[in-house]
């Protein structure tokens, strides 16, 4: 059964959107709208169908992958691209998890969308964007990445705005587009670089590990080096507006104007996590470039501790949740940047259940309460709710790091990594006189987001769940438990939130999960840039990597520690707080100090906005005005000259012989001149 | 006779058509719509026939000049894609403006067919005076069409279009008779022969009034005054014509004729590529403020084919695929989306953009086409635009990094304006009431899919596009003067009278991508004249063999003249 071809994995989606799509398109013009049965049903069978050929060819995998070129793409002199398809450890694992929650979510979805007129048209594009999404991560080439690329770019785009009569909607999806736009300019750029170091072959991946192999085995790093890190950085550009890192983040906490489903499948589970995939999937080019993977490592952590903060201020219980997921993605960087690539892959895995669940748990808790996004008018659902308050209870165990649960193996497994693998040194700085390992820094500030996660979580747990309920009375009576479409998904996924961490629980010695990755990502950890590459460069920024082998069990209880005392924090804080009613209609962003640290970079973004619109109201207004001028004027003058010209329409005899005489002359001249009428 | 077909027949056609009558739109539109159906599939096989050139006949002499003009076709893939977005936008025009302009449809269907003969012919020429002929010749349809079908400053529009373009071309007329003074007959390869001659100021006049005619026409900032005013007031199936195929003349222009007869010093080629992308980043922003939704197009339509131009003068190998993908995918997506917006109009009674909206939601066929047409314009990869966009960009990458960043800052700017118009003209909710007008006809809708489907298969397989490039080879090329040169006999069987052109048509472009790469191998300005006038004197000779053998004995003189002012050249140097 292992022979089964590859192309099958993203064709099972491909049919379900031209099928949908084609429902869609014939039953717009109906009352009714396509029969709901049938719809969801086929947009939950195709993409089962998908996870099914995945999780066939998962177990017959060979050692070294499956490789299959279906065709040429684009063949031109100086560029030629195959459409080919890789299937190995990593996009094993990223398939397994991208098509059965994908699946799983389409079928929340039927409950979800339940009722809505664009019923047939959200799943094709559900379907098309699982399409792009297996073709992001199966691609074996650059080039077709960049095609599921962009390709879950414009799902989302489509799907945020899929409730298009609202124009809020139609902006957030248009903000969300143009912001990846500007990622994927980066990326674009940073294939180009590529092509210029080693011809177009080198897209492929395979080619790209060979090349790298080869410039580091015959010592010609320095050649290559500024060429290959300033890939690594548009790279790494495209990365932040996929993955919502900072500068380019801003378009996440918007994007959640989506329905439910969608913020959980795009803008959590699986399409944010592409940037992380990507870096690990060129993590031999990253790790030859360390100061790249500084500046991952810098970003990563600032945007985890920004974004934790951020997640604080909210009232809206889905950006909680948003701003959460650009924390856990600035883990998965920070994960990336100390080119712990397997790390941030097993953080990517148990983030898109645990994640998933929040966020179905999130919808659940809408959709019982008629869309009502504000916490502040939630309290005490765990009686009218229990399954939902589980799912969500038991997620937000996974998401803070509580031993046991998935994402305490997954974090733990990074803080770790960031404290024995970051050979970062800062040396002669206002810091201190002597070397300053930057490691127990960046452990620091992970340690402490952990703490963050904890009370941001438990805020939103303690004010949706806990205390009374704070919404109006006529809503109250209303309030039900999500129909069993809905439920059995987040079942599932509280599964994978729960015992998702055991594939690698590093303390009980189980590693399978990173075993599976090491035939891809093994060589690239093992690399170190303070011995590989020449020494008289690197030895002033990097120490080798310490031997020194710290107690893991350290680093558990100090992540365990930090869960805990986020919880109490949160428990302290708004435990038994009474939050005050709040008037109808009031927004729900937040005011003050935090409004300006929530919006600190839609400020940024804002500034540059401005600029494009300056410079366009100048091409506008002035350029083109004095164009027209111009014009107008040249217009204007041959007007006058004609004008003037009539004074020799007279009659006048001699006058007109004059000029007739003239002008034979005239033409007398040209011919003699020319050489004569042949 | 397929050349000639494509060129003549429209006008017989436009003529035939007088033969209906002007009361009964339906059996008029049913013959203009048998007639357009039959170019397109003329077009098609001209596509497959692959490299095609009738046999020059004599046509006149023009006074002061050496030798006569002939009338030439000869067909590349260049021009043979170019003349199917003609034939194509044309059809579909045919059948947009049915439901449109249902008063006298007889004769804006007699116009279409006047311009669509003009531009084949203009993409189709071997002559240069044929070519300007042709070129001229467009503009006078146009303009008649958009005075009596545009909008409410139809009358000012038509002028301006009329006027500018003509002036805009009228300096290349005078340099071009100045070349014909000098030259043996009009044909590419004695134009770039003289132009060799010429002392480098003559030479960079000449250039110039050339340049200016092609830079009007695509426009290029920063003479694109006629644009926008004139994409607007035409009726919206002419306007698509006007961008997707019309404006194409700019552009082919520069590549078939400008790149080829010119010795280009690396300063102009350098000016002409910013040129290009301060249009391309102009136009985006321009369009980023229009409020006219055909304004916006005609913005959006300047970006692109800036972004085109930039392309042509990268000059690296890879420009004349990825140049040419990126014109059929512009010349389809744009066309298609000026029909929309016609459609949109129609609908809803304004184009402005903030009185239009929430369509998605009255007729959701065109609101799925509308918005499907319009990301497709935004080069997304699987689209033939993100073949054609990244192709240029790796063009102008290989010239200057920078430039590629410029172009980057333009897409992103594309991305801008055309999902804000997306948002305007179909989501949202409608303030106000529309009068009902017609809908979006079934034939229409399906024509518009079948543009949307070809965008996407061209996205996947360029190849489709790229293949009838394949002439141009450099293996074909070698293949070509090899069998030339060895084995004159075997070539006689070998080159049937359709291949004739061939050396001709090819040896131009060879030369000019002779000329980029010793440029890019750091040769100085006279090498690269001497070696390329020594490449140009081989290939003459070659083109000689294959006149001889077909027996024309005119082209056979100035052949023959060339070599000799070939030989002096060569011994003076």
């Amino acid at each position: 059964m292992t022979n089964l071809p590859l192309w099958l994995i993203p064709l099972f989606p491909l049919v379900a959107t031209l099928l949908l799509g084609t429902i869609a398109v014939v039953s717009s013009g109906s009352k009714k709208g396509p029969a709901e049965g049938i719809v969801g049903g086929l947009a939950v069978i195709f993409p089962a169908m998908s996870f099914a050929v995945v999780a066939i060819l998962a177990f017959g995998m060979p050692e070294a992958g499956i490789r299959e070129t279906l065709c040429n793409w684009i063949d031109i002199p100086l560029f030629r691209a195959d459409i080919g398809f890789l299937f190995d450890g990593l996009s094993r694992i990223m398939l397994l998890f991208v098509t059965g929650i994908g699946t799983l979510i389409a079928m929340y979805s039927i409950g979800y969308m339940h009722g809505d007129r664009g019923f047939a048209r959200f799943f094709a594009y559900i379907n098309l964007f699982l399409f792009s999404m297996i073709v992001l991560v199966l691609s074996d080439s650059l080039l077709l990445t960049f095609l599921g690329w962009e390709g879950v770019g414009l799902c989302s785009y489509l799907l945020i705005g899929f409730w298009n009569k609202d124009l809020a909607n139609c902006k957030a999806a248009n903000k969300a587009f143009i912001v990846n736009r500007v990622g994927d300019i980066g990326f674009l750029l940073g294939m180009l670089c590529l092509v210029t170091v080693g011809g177009s072959g080198i897209l492929n991946y395979d080619a790209l590990v060979a090349f790298v192999g080869m410039i580091v085995n015959g010592g010609h790093v320095d050649l290559v080096l500024p060429v290959l890190s300033l890939t690594c950085i548009l790279f790494f550009i495209g990365c932040t507006g996929k993955s919502a890192q900072i500068p380019l983040l801003t378009w996440l906490p918007d994007a959640m104007a989506g329905p439910t489903p969608v913020s959980a499948l795009i803008h959590a589970a699986t399409m944010v996590t592409s940037g992380v995939y990507l870096v690990a999937r060129l993590s031999s080019l990253f790790v030859i470039c360390p100061d790249v993977l500084n500046v991952v490592l810098v970003v990563g952590a600032l945007t985890a501790f920004w974004a934790a903060f951020a997640g604080l201020f909210q009232n809206d219980i889905k950006k909680v949740l948003a701003y959460s997921t650009i924390s856990q993605l600035g883990y998965m960087f920070m994960a990336a940047g100390v080119s712990a690539f397997d790390a941030s892959i097993f953080h990517v895995f148990t983030h898109a259940f645990f994640k998933a669940s929040l966020f179905l748990g999130a919808g659940a808790v809408i959709h019982a309460l008629g869309g009502e996004q504000d916490m502040r008018k939630m309290g005490g659902l765990i009686k009218k709710t229990p399954v939902t308050a589980c799912v969500m209870i038991f997620a937000f165990f996974a998401i803070i790091g509580f031993p046991g649960f998935a994402g305490f193996w997954s974090k733990d497994l990074i803080l770790e990594h960031i404290y024995t693998d970051c050979n970062w040194v800062f040396t002669g700085t206002w810091l201190a006189d002597g070397a300053v390992p930057m490691n127990k820094i960046f452990y620091v500030v992970g340690l402490f987001t952990a703490v963050v996660t904890a009370v941001y979580m438990g805020r939103l747990i303690i004010m949706t769940f806990f205390g009374s309920y704070r919404g109006s009375k006529e809503s109250e009576a209303h309030i039900h438990e999500a129909p069993a479409v809905m439920l059995i998904p987040m079942i599932v996924l509280t599964f994978g939130s729960v015992f998702g961490g055991y594939l690698w629980a590093d303390s009980i010695g189980i590693t399978f999960f990173r075993d599976s990755l090491a035939s891809v990502l093994g060589a690239a950890e093992a690399f170190d840039p303070a011995v590989r590459l020449s020494p008289e460069i690197f030895l002033d920024e990097f120490v080798p990597r310490t031997g020194a082998h710290v107690n893991p069990v350290i680093f558990a209880a100090l992540g365990t520690a930090a869960a805990l005392l986020g919880m109490f924090i949160a428990w302290k804080g708004w435990g038994k707080a009474r939050i005050p009613e709040i008037p109808k209609g009031a927004s729900s962003a937040p005011e003050g100090y935090a409004a300006g640290w929530t919006f600190l970079w839609d400020y940024v973004h804002g500034f540059f906005v401005k600029c494009v619109f300056v410079a366009a109201w100048i091409c506008d207004m002035v350029v083109d005005k004095i164009l027209q001028a111009v014009q107008w004027t040249v217009g204007a003058i041959v007007t006058i000259l004609g004008d003037g010209a009539t004074v020799f329409q007279v009659r006048k005899v001699r006058l007109q012989v004059a000029f007739s005489i003239l002008g034979v002359a005239a033409l007398v001249l040209v011919v003699l001149l020319t050489g004569g009428i042949v | 006779m397929l050349l000639n077909l494509l060129v003549l027949a429209p006008f017989a056609a436009a003529v035939l058509m007088v033969a209906t009558s002007k009361e009964d739109p339906k059996s008029s539109s049913r013959l203009a719509f048998i007639f357009g159906l039959a170019f397109v599939a003329l077009s098609v096989k001209l596509i497959v026939a692959g490299n095609t050139a009738t046999d020059p006949i004599e046509w006149f002499r023009i006074p002061g000049c050496k030798g006569p003009v002939y009338y030439y076709l000869y067909s590349h893939g260049l021009g043979a894609w170019m003349v199917f977005l003609s034939t194509v936008l044309s059809l579909v025009a045919l059948v947009s403006a049915r439901v449109t302009s249902c008063q006298n449809y007889r004769n804006f269907a007699i116009g279409i067919f006047a311009l669509m003969g003009a531009m084949n012919g203009t993409f189709l020429a071997a002559d240069a005076v044929l070519f300007f002929f042709f070129f001229e010749a467009m503009v006078i349809p146009a303009a008649i069409l958009i005075a009596a079908y545009g909008g409410k400053e139809k009358a000012k529009a038509a002028m301006t279009f009329a006027i500018y373009t003509l002036v805009g071309s009228a300096p290349m007329m005078v340099a071009l008779w100045f070349l014909l003074t000098k030259a043996d007959n009009s044909l590419l390869l004695s134009l770039a022969v003289v132009l060799q001659d010429l002392p480098a100021e003559t030479q960079f006049l000449v250039l110039a009034s050339f340049l200016l005619a092609f830079i009007v026409k695509t426009p290029i900032f920063p003479f694109h005054g006629w644009q926008a005013i004139t994409y607007a007031e035409a009726p919206a199936p002419l306007s698509a014509i006007l961008t997707g195929a019309m404006s194409k003349a700019g552009v082919f222009g520069f590549i078939a004729w400008i790149l080829p007869i010119f010795p280009l010093e690396m300063s102009a080629v350098s000016a002409m590529m910013w040129l290009g992308l301060v249009t391309a980043v102009y136009g985006a922003l321009m369009a980023l403020r229009a409020n006219d939704g055909k304004k916006l197009l005609a913005f959006s339509s300047m970006s692109h084919l800036g972004i085109a131009v930039a392309g042509v003068f990268s000059l690296s190998e890879a420009m004349l695929p990825a140049v040419l993908v990126l014109l059929v995918a512009h010349g389809i997506c744009a066309g298609a989306q000026f029909f929309l917006m016609g459609v949109a109009e129609r609908m809803a009674g304004t184009r402005e953009l903030d009185k239009l909206g929430a369509l998605s939601g009255k007729a959701p066929v065109f609101g799925t086409l509308f918005g499907a047409l319009g990301v497709m314009s935004l080069a997304v990869p699987g689209t033939a635009g993100f073949v054609g966009e990244f192709t240029v960009l790796l063009s102008l990458w290989d010239m200057a990094p920078f430039a590629a960043l410029v172009m980057g800052f333009s897409m992103i700017l594309s991305a801008a304006y055309v999902l804000r118009f997306i948002q305007k003209v179909i989501f949202g909710k409608s303030e106000n009431e529309y009068a009902a007008g017609p809908r979006l006809s079934g034939l229409e809708g399906a024509s518009f899919g079948v543009m949307a489907v070809f965008l996407l298969v061209v996205g996947f397989h360029p190849a489709l596009v790229t293949d009838s490039l394949h002439l141009f080879d450099e293996g074909a090329v070698e293949q070509m003067s090899d069998a030339g040169k060895d084995v004159p006999a075997e070539t006689d069987e070998d080159m049937d009278e359709e291949d004739e052109g061939l050396p001709q048509a090819m040896t131009p472009e060879e030369i000019d991508q002779l000329d980029s790469s010793l440029k890019a191998n750091g040769f100085t300005d006279e090498e690269r004249k001497s070696l390329i006038t020594q490449v140009v004197g081989a290939e003459a000779a070659l083109a000689l063999e294959s006149r001889v053998k077909a027996g024309l004995a005119e082209s056979q003189d100035s052949a023959k003249t060339n070599d000799e002012a070939l030989n002096k050249e060569a011994s003076n140097d």
